[in-house]
């Protein structure tokens, strides 16, 4: 299966990822300058917290061989496709009961913070051929 | 020296054999680089990144809208652009600056006026009676310096003059009237420090201020100046492009601004004297090879230097490939658009880079601030360095000339008196063009060349061919000129490209359907024209069939040309838009609220046939709210 | 290799999808009582009507066909004999195993208070026979009494109240969600479902019932003789494991079935997972253990090591909370709290662990607190503030880009 491979000596906090993700999941069209920024609804699959020594740690989902988060779903929404290897989200199928926010080891799913029906989650970019686009975003 | 072939990664350009010649160069230029610098931040685009202050950086997220301060994007915004605008007229009005010092030092000691019309003319619009013209020359410099050092709070005089009433009139309702144009500068940069101002309207508003500053002095009196000492524009044909370059001379390449600080060279570098130190280096003599807009202004006045000049050979992101000739011996900047990137391709090529006004200091160049009494000793100093710089790399540095490249017949010397007399002293013949259709309006294509919007010119060539195929007359000014006129645009062949009725003009006139006024400070001459017009036909500006784009804009100092345009009332077309997308407000007041404001509009598109129809669709409705 | 699971819930799907990948070539044959697959965790959304019976599966649709899975749906286990290896269904139908997995769950537990156990209007929320009755009768009733605030009976308040049904909820302690919640915490949902018309009896009991002739209960009498007219009564008062298929058998059990670490029951070959096995009978965990057995049933030895079930989310009126651990503080333990417009906050600090945290507000990246809780994580080597803890505290990637804790 594909991973996005980080390496976090490299991240800078630049938050690129995040706005690229963002882009990639609006629910309207447009370029990233025309982005909402401010609308809580762009939410973004991944995100940087900066730790105490100073240091950028970026996370985003692994998309595991032994997702937690497919094993906590009581709805079936969340599923790990054998062939990709991706662990994907039906937003229609799901509960909102956010056991997997719960359960995913590393903190990677939160509620959308707009109706919190919804769990954000990564979905490797899908429907885009050209494959992730946090890591075209990423300069370094 | 450097032979990895960084070849396939080469930006697109609107000049295929430029960018055939660029992806073949063995050093680096400014055109492998837009590859790895293509990853650009989205908060930086959106201009809502702000670091004012050592909280910050702070940027706009949908969990984070406000940054520590509190400052929204609406603010974060607005004071980014503010202060991009405030910097981009400090550049100008240090260009008038030093013009009209060099004007009066120039008249102080008797020496040349090339332009007395012009001379005349100023005095006039400035009620300066005078017999001497000396004196007269003098008092006109002393009325411009005058005003642009009053402080803010102190209006400036001359708006009022050189502005179209109509005009003066909307500036004064809408309390925009600048006072000193450096003070106004000064304003703005306190205005948009930490934790000052926060209103967005109010910050916008001060744009404006700037925008009609900066366009008044920094471009509409820096022409007229220009003209009093270098000479008065003159229609003529010239060679454009890379051809210009002649080897068996000794070549200085001049990027820069400030055409006025080259006059006792351009004298020098001719003398017999100076031959002769060329003759014995082994060169035939010296001739200057225009670059970005001091280039596109000594073009434009180039009938009064066929000896010295041997053409424009092209615009600021042209220069890096210039040099890469190898036939190039010295770079004497002034100002901007200087690239860094031609340092490191000076090193290589043993090319001596010389600056004339620290403003503009190279990391690498020799620093020798242009002194007007001493201009003289200077002139020969930098003509002994650059014999030096040749001896040394002649010979020893490979020559990669481009002999074909760009054309031998564009039209140049455009602008508002010589287009006038070129129309038998009346403005009349266009305005029938225009009345009868023949011609559907007008488009200045102006501003900067940037390699972001499609790639090098990309953008500036296709809207042109678009404009004139839709019967628009294309006006240009800028760096957007050297693009243009490199790609045949402006040979009178280029008639083909217009629209049948322009087609038919073009043919029966023998010009070209895009006009090249020059440097980017021609976008005052561009503001003459159209003020004329108005006048001409009893209607303000934003009345006219007139549309600006600054497609490929680059530049703080193109913000504030920007901003001058949308004072004037005048729609304006953007390729990108300026780092104010993350802004509600900035965004509403400019695309929308301006056009109740002062009349005019920002119009954002990337694409250039979009942007064609919507400019197009401007120019209809404008035509017949004039009822033709 | 024939391998037979009794039970379509979280444990036992889980398992046959497990076997399947395992072993090809194995025969699965699934027995259950349900005749649909279905979450019992979503119950509540058939209630209100938000979900129908498919909706309700957590399986795609052609999971039997896809996975090659014998499923034997309407179908309960009588007996099994765990000598012969075979069992016996309602029908005398008889199957023959080689593995088998008991992972039937449990039922809701009705208190014998008044006549609850005999009227026709009295229900548990566990099955979906249990919803697909409730809805029938709700859809007429107005007045229904909800007896137990725990999260199925809050569940099923929420339903009703999104029905606009008038719904009172009896609960035993002085809070709601007493297991899950504080006081504070719970007072924000109790707000918020009164707001929407719900009446909550704190610290009462039902005692008594008022049957009509019909067998439908009124009416029901509390400890403190409060009387509470009502057309349907949802008893959410806990589960009992569904041991019924091994009574008569040699397989072990009293209140569940004793399994050891392997899963295995007291009999060679029989496992149990889930809820019967009544080790920590929640979602995630009977997933796991119905993983774990069937590693075990295919030959390869797998401890079942996650015992911790204390923790659950919740989701009402757009209030989302996380709560893991007891949330009971001891003398010595730190107790933090943070409460502010947007949150509330309250840890649990024993000897320098986490011991419970309870997050009210935003629970946005909170997956790392159950790795801190459970792996008894010492804070003292941490300087971050525990309620600002994150997967970067503990940052590890191994060479296949996988997240690990160091």
């Amino acid at each position: 299966m594909k991973r996005i491979f980080i390496d976090a000596a490299k991240c800078d906090g630049c938050k690129n990822c995040t706005v690229a993700c963002m882009q990639a999941h609006r629910a309207d069209t447009g370029t990233v300058y025309d982005l909402n920024l401010m609308d809580i609804r762009n939410e973004s699959r991944n995100h940087i917290v900066i730790t105490a020594d100073g240091n950028y740690k970026p996370i985003f989902c692994r998309h595991c061989d032994q997702p937690e988060c497919v094993l906590s779903c009581m709805s079936g929404a969340l599923s790990k496709d054998p062939e990709s290897g991706h662990v994907l989200y039906d937003e229609n199928k799901c509960g909102s009961c956010f056991m997997c926010v719960m359960n995913c080891p590393y903190g990677v799913l939160k509620p959308d913070t707009a109706t919190r029906t919804k769990v954000i989650k990564c979905d490797f970019c899908q429907h885009d051929p050209e494959g992730p686009s946090c890591v075209r975003a990423c300069p370094k | 020296m450097n032979h990895q072939c960084y070849g396939c990664n080469t930006c697109k350009s609107a000049d295929k054999p430029l960018e055939g010649f660029i992806r073949s160069l063995p050093m680096e230029t400014s055109h492998h680089r837009v590859d790895t610098q293509k990853t650009k931040c989205g908060f930086g685009l959106q201009g809502v990144c702000c670091r004012l202050c050592a909280n910050g950086p702070c940027r706009i997220t949908p969990s984070s809208p406000r940054g520590i301060c509190g400052a929204n994007a609406d603010t974060i915004v607005a004071r980014n652009f503010l202060r991009a605008v405030a910097s981009g007229s400090g550049c100008y009005i240090h260009i008038v600056e030093n013009t009209a010092l060099n004007l009066k030092k120039t008249a102080q000691t008797k020496g040349e006026l090339k332009g007395m019309e012009s001379l005349n003319h100023l005095a006039e619009i400035f009620g300066i009676e005078e017999s001497d013209d000396y004196v007269k020359a003098e008092k006109v410099a002393d009325a411009v310096l005058a005003d642009l050092y009053k402080p803010e709070y102190v209006k400036a005089e001359l708006v009022e003059k050189i502005a179209y009433a109509p005009r003066v009139k909307r500036w004064k309702e809408l309390n925009i009237m600048p006072g000193g144009a450096k003070s106004e500068v000064f304003k703005g940069v306190v205005k948009c420090s930490t934790n000052l101002n926060s209103d967005p309207v109010d910050m916008l508003t001060d744009c404006l201020k700037l925008g009609i500053s900066t366009g008044v002095y920094g471009l509409t009196l820096t022409n007229l100046l220009n003209d009093v000492l270098l000479g008065q524009p003159k229609l003529r044909q010239a060679p454009v492009g890379m051809r210009v370059i002649d080897p068996d001379y000794i070549n200085i390449m001049i990027t820069g601004h400030q055409h006025t600080i080259f006059v006792d060279l351009q004298d020098k570098l001719i003398s017999p004297e100076a031959v002769k130190k060329a003759q014995a280096a082994g060169a035939k003599g010296f001739k200057l090879v225009g670059c970005t807009c001091v280039g596109q202004d000594l073009q434009l006045r180039g009938a009064h230097y066929t000896e010295v000049f041997d053409g424009h050979a092209g615009n600021n992101y042209t220069s890096e490939a210039i040099l890469a000739t190898g036939a190039i011996d010295a770079v004497l900047s002034e100002f901007n658009c200087t690239l860094p990137g031609i340092e490191p391709i000076c090193d290589e090529l043993k090319i001596k880079q010389i600056c004339l006004d620290d403003v503009a200091k190279k990391a690498n160049a020799e620093l020798l601030p242009f002194n007007f009494d001493e201009r003289e000793d200077q002139s020969w100093l930098i003509i002994d360095k650059i014999v030096d710089a040749y001896k040394e790399r002649r010979g020893n540095v490979p020559l990669n000339l481009m002999e074909d490249h760009g054309n031998d017949n564009t039209l140049t010397g455009v602008s508002e008196g010589s287009l006038k007399d070129f129309l038998g002293g009346s403005w009349k013949p266009l305005i029938d063009l225009i009345v009868s259709g023949d011609i559907k309006g007008i488009a200045g294509v102006v501003g900067c060349s940037n390699l972001t919007a499609g790639g090098h010119d990309v953008l500036t060539v296709e809207l042109t061919k678009e404009l004139i195929s839709r019967d628009i007359i294309v006006l240009t000014a800028g760096c957007s000129s050297g693009g243009i006129e490199n790609c045949g645009l402006m040979t009178p062949d280029a008639a083909k490209y217009a629209g049948p009725k322009l087609r038919a003009v073009c043919e029966k006139l023998g010009i070209p359907p895009v006009l090249n006024f020059g440097p980017c400070l021609a976008i005052g001459r561009l503001e003459i024209v159209a003020t004329e017009i108005a006048e001409t036909l009893g209607v303000d500006l934003p009345q006219l069939p007139l549309v600006l784009s600054a497609a490929q804009w680059l530049e703080e100092q193109a913000l504030a040309d920007g901003c001058f345009g949308l004072a004037l009332g005048l729609p304006l077309h953007l390729g990108l838009p300026p780092f104010v997308t993350g802004s509600p407000a900035a965004v509403k007041v400019l695309t929308e609220d301006m056009k109740s404001l002062t009349g005019g509009q920002v119009i954002i598109n990337p694409d250039a046939k979009e942007s064609a129809d919507i400019l197009e669709q401007i120019i209809l409705d404008k035509r017949s709210g004039l009822q033709i | 290799m024939r391998h037979i699971i009794i039970g379509a819930g979280a444990a036992g799907i889980q398992a046959a999808k497990t076997i399947r990948a395992l072993q090809p070539d194995a025969a699965i044959i699934m027995v259950s009582t349900d005749e649909h697959v279905h979450s019992r965790c979503m119950l509540h959304k058939y209630l209100s009507h938000e979900r129908d019976e498919a909706a309700l599966s957590f399986i795609p649709e052609d999971f039997f066909e896809d996975q090659n899975i014998y499923w034997m749906n309407n179908s309960t286990v009588t007996s099994i004999d765990t000598d012969e290896r075979t069992l016996t269904l309602t029908d005398n139908f008889q199957l023959a195993y080689d593995k088998l997995l008991i992972a039937t769950g449990a039922n809701s537990f009705i208190p014998p208070v008044g006549q609850f156990r005999e009227a026709n209007n009295v229900f548990g929320l566990r099955h979906l026979c249990d919803a697909q009755n409730i809805r029938t009768l709700a859809d007429k009733a107005q007045k229904i009494l909800v007896v137990g605030s725990g999260l199925v009976g809050m569940d099923a308040a929420y339903a009703f109240l999104e029905q606009g049904k008038e719904v009172t909820v009896v609960e035993m302690a002085d809070r709601i969600l007493p297991l899950q919640l504080d006081e504070t915490a719970g007072n924000a949902y109790r707000e918020q479902f009164e707001a929407h018309g719900c009446t909550f009896l704190l610290g009462r009991k039902a005692s008594e019932t008022v049957i009509n002739a019909s067998g439908s209960i009124e009416a029901v009498i509390l400890d403190d003789g409060t009387r509470i007219d009502c057309d349907l009564v949802v008893v959410a008062a806990g589960v009992r494991p569904a041991i019924e298929c091994v009574q008569g058998s040699k397989i072990k059990a009293e209140r569940f079935i004793e399994v050891d670490k392997y899963l295995m029951t007291s009999c060679n070959h029989v496992y149990a997972a889930g809820d019967v096995a009544g080790i920590s009978g929640i979602w995630p965990n009977a997933m796991k253990q119905g993983e774990t057995a069937a590693y075990n049933m295919c030959g390869i030895p797998m401890e079942y090591t996650d015992r911790y079930a204390m923790k659950n989310t919740m989701n009402f009126y757009g209030i989302t909370t996380l709560s893991l651990g007891r949330g009971v503080a001891q003398e010595g333990d730190t107790v933090l709290v943070r409460h502010d417009s947007k949150s509330y906050q309250r840890a649990i600090i024993r000897d320098n662990k986490l011991d419970s945290i309870l997050l009210q507000g935003p629970i946005d990246y909170s997956g790392v607190y159950q790795y801190v809780i459970k792996n008894q994580i010492n804070l003292s080597q941490l300087t971050t503030d525990v309620f600002q803890l994150s997967f970067a505290d503990f940052y590890g990637v191994d060479k296949r880009g996988q997240y690990m804790y160091p």
